[in-house]
């Protein structure tokens, strides 16, 4: 198998340098670009497997960037912010990034999150244009894939852990099947950066617990000595 | 002078001064001119007063003229009426006062020309001896006759009158002045406003209007609150600048660390100090921008944030305890909520080592998230220091400060721009209270 290979975009000389390095000597082909007509030099022709972009980068918003790469491909993108917002993060999810990281991070964190998002592969359900429909509803709620964000049936953000919404986005994922603990347990191991050991069971009733608050029936039953199913409708929009 | 009064004379308003001012300087002008020039020089009877006066004189010097000496101190006893009386006698001097009524005695001579030979001389005399008109004249002999006309009511009726003519003109000028003066004032009174406003808001310029003067002054105001304006925010960007502009040689020094093959301890210790800078800047960029503020208000579980929140803190290891409805939907900005919760459990916990987080509904509709601990609280005087700016409370809880003392500040700020209200307490028993009451939908 042929190393993968990354577009690395990134203004400082330096840091983009050590992060190249790094990249390489975890097994990924890198190509390097200071500047956004650098980028584009970079895209052309061979195969790039995903774009670690800056957004501060001189000249162009990276949010302009990522807005344009967008348009005419689905290559995964993960993006840098040397701000930290928490509206950086939301509006590079939203504009189709498929993840964030903040200055400063470590090789780990890093090399964790390319594993993951390459593991994914471009985000499911694309409709060929390159804008990606990554809301799914059941009973009224909504849940934004991009956004890592649940709606109640009203409107209202319901806040998730993270653990929490990976659950959620597996059960959703498969819904009317019985997903064994086992394999929930397995799913949740992979989780990138989490250090909880809760067990799945509490994870499940607190999710429960969030999606029956408001006063619905409990879309995620238990099924006695197997592990548990999600049995509402659910729709892609 | 006292102090006192000095004090009293100097909670006088601007246009309360101009007013005394003026009120003096008329009051002055009219003094001086009716009690010591006006009283004396311009007074003047009514014409029929005077023709009357007039014709009495010049019938009373031809009748005495004509009457032998012997018989001219009873003839002008004769002549004498209730009003207006005649004393003759050889050895008389001419009357004089220095309240001499030369209007009066040339409006007489006018009417009765024949009396210009008589060195008629006419006066005021002293309030104390009645007011009246008194005065003399020659006969052709050159003896003196005096009179007197006690018309003293009149005469003040009329002095009334002339004053109410005097000051009447003057009044409406007052008011007009008044009126005039405030409408003057008035940019005053904006540029006051104004004033109190800068650096609470973005800088609008006050419309130059009124006078030169103010106008300038309003000139001066409006380039002074654009320099202010912009040192605020040259700061705020220098400060912003520079926590972003660390993040990336932060970054180098994380992976350069990464790249070192080196003690597991070492690395550890450093990269918590990579990471300690790393939070010192988010706050400081969190502070200064006030993150998620731009996001407009949206419906949020309230409650489901606060039991996210307090079950990710179990999650890991910490004693966190939610008291609270299951949900509860309210409108703000969910990124400084999430934010402001965050920071009060996790100050909780830090300090106190515990939390207890409950979520009341008040029946007007407010809500309150009440957010204790069992910790050793913080000093009274200091309670509202705290929630300062860079203020940290080294001594008192020193354990281990963090961050840069901006966490509280943070809350303060996400909590009023809810309308809502934060507040610290020590309570009772022990412990430290941080209290959020947000209105159920913020106008």
């Amino acid at each position: 198998m042929t190393a993968q290979t990354i577009v690395l975009v990134e203004d400082d000389p330096t840091l983009r340098m050590l992060t190249a390095r790094l990249l390489q000597e975890n097994g990924y082909a890198v190509r390097t670009a200071a500047t956004a007509p650098e980028m584009w030099i970079a895209l052309e022709g061979v195969a790039v497997d995903m774009i670690v972009l800056d957004l501060m980068l001189p000249g162009t918003n990276g949010i302009d960037l990522c807005r344009q790469i967008r348009r005419t491909s689905d290559i995964p993108i993960i993006f840098i912010s040397a701000r930290g917002s928490d509206e950086d993060r939301v509006l590079g999810l939203e504009l189709g990034a498929d993840d964030y990281l903040a200055k400063p991070f470590n090789t780990r964190e890093l090399i964790a999150r390319i594993r993951a998002v390459l593991r994914r592969g471009p985000m499911s359900d694309t409709d060929g244009g390159g804008g990606r429909k990554s809301e799914i509803r059941f009973d009224g709620w909504i849940v934004s894939l991009s956004r890592r964000e649940l709606r109640s049936p009203t409107g209202a953000i319901v806040d998730l852990t993270g653990a929490e919404f990976d659950l959620l986005g597996t059960f959703i994922d498969q819904p009317q099947r019985v997903i064994g603990r086992e394999r929930l347990i397995e799913l949740s191991r992979t989780r990138v950066g989490d250090s909880s050991d809760r067990s799945i069971d509490v994870l499940v009733s607190r999710l429960r617990r969030k999606l029956t608050a408001a006063g619905g029936k409990p879309p995620i039953v238990t099924v006695r000595g197997v592990g548990y199913m999600f049995n509402a409708p659910v729709s892609r929009a | 002078m006292n102090l006192g009064r000095l004090r009293a004379v100097g909670s006088i308003g601007l246009l309360g001064r101009i007013f005394i001012i003026l009120a003096l300087v008329l009051a002055t002008e009219f003094i001086a001119n009716t009690y010591i020039f006006d009283r004396a020089s311009q007074f003047a009877l009514r014409e029929d007063e005077a023709r009357r006066m007039a014709e009495h004189l010049v019938v009373a010097r031809r009748v005495l003229d004509r009457t032998p000496p012997a018989g001219r101190s009873a003839t002008a006893g004769q002549l004498s009426t209730q009003h207006f009386s005649i004393v003759w006698s050889p050895d008389q001097e001419a009357a004089f006062s220095s309240f001499a009524l030369r209007n009066l005695q040339n409006q007489i001579v006018q009417l009765e020309p024949e009396l210009r030979r008589s060195a008629l001389h006419m006066h005021l005399r002293s309030l104390r001896q009645g007011g009246d008109i008194a005065g003399s004249m020659e006969l052709s002999d050159h003896s003196i006759l005096t009179f007197t006309s006690a018309q003293a009511g009149q005469i003040w009726s009329l002095t009334f009158g002339r004053i109410l003519t005097w000051v009447a003109p003057t009044l409406v000028l007052v008011l007009v002045g008044g009126l005039m003066l405030r409408i003057t004032l008035r940019p005053f009174r904006t540029l006051m406003r104004a004033t109190r406003e800068v650096g609470v808001r973005d800088p609008e310029p006050v419309r130059e209007q009124g006078p030169a003067e103010i106008r300038a002054l309003i000139h001066a105001f409006n380039v002074m609150q654009q320099r202010i304006h912009r040192l605020i925010t040259s700061r705020t960007q220098a400060l912003a600048a520079v926590g972003h502009d660390l993040r990336t040689p932060l970054a180098r020094l994380q992976l350069r660390l990464d790249g070192v093959d080196m003690e597991p301890d070492a690395y550890q210790a450093m990269s918590q100090d990579i990471e300690e800078m790393t939070d010192l800047l988010h706050s400081l960029q969190i502070y200064l921008n006030g993150e998620g503020a731009t996001i407009p208000r949206e419906r949020i579980d309230i409650a489901a944030m606060a039991q996210t929140l307090l079950d990710s803190a179990c999650d890991m290891g910490q004693d966190a305890i939610y008291l609270g409805p299951e949900s509860l939907e309210i409108l703000a900005r969910p990124v400084p909520i999430r934010r402001s919760l965050a920071n009060l459990i996790d100050n909780a916990l830090h300090y106190g080592g515990n939390v207890r987080l409950s979520l009341t509904q008040e029946d007007s509709g407010a809500i309150s998230i009440i957010i204790d601990d069992d910790g050793p609280g913080i000093a009274p005087d200091r309670l509202a220091d705290v929630m300062q700016p860079f203020v940290r409370l080294d001594d008192a809880r020193s354990r281990n400060t963090r961050g840069m003392g901006l966490g509280l500040a943070i809350v303060s700020d996400a909590v009023r721009a809810e309308d809502g209200i934060f507040t610290l307490e020590n309570r009772p028993e022990g412990g430290l209270r941080a209290v959020i009451r947000l209105p159920l939908s913020p106008s």
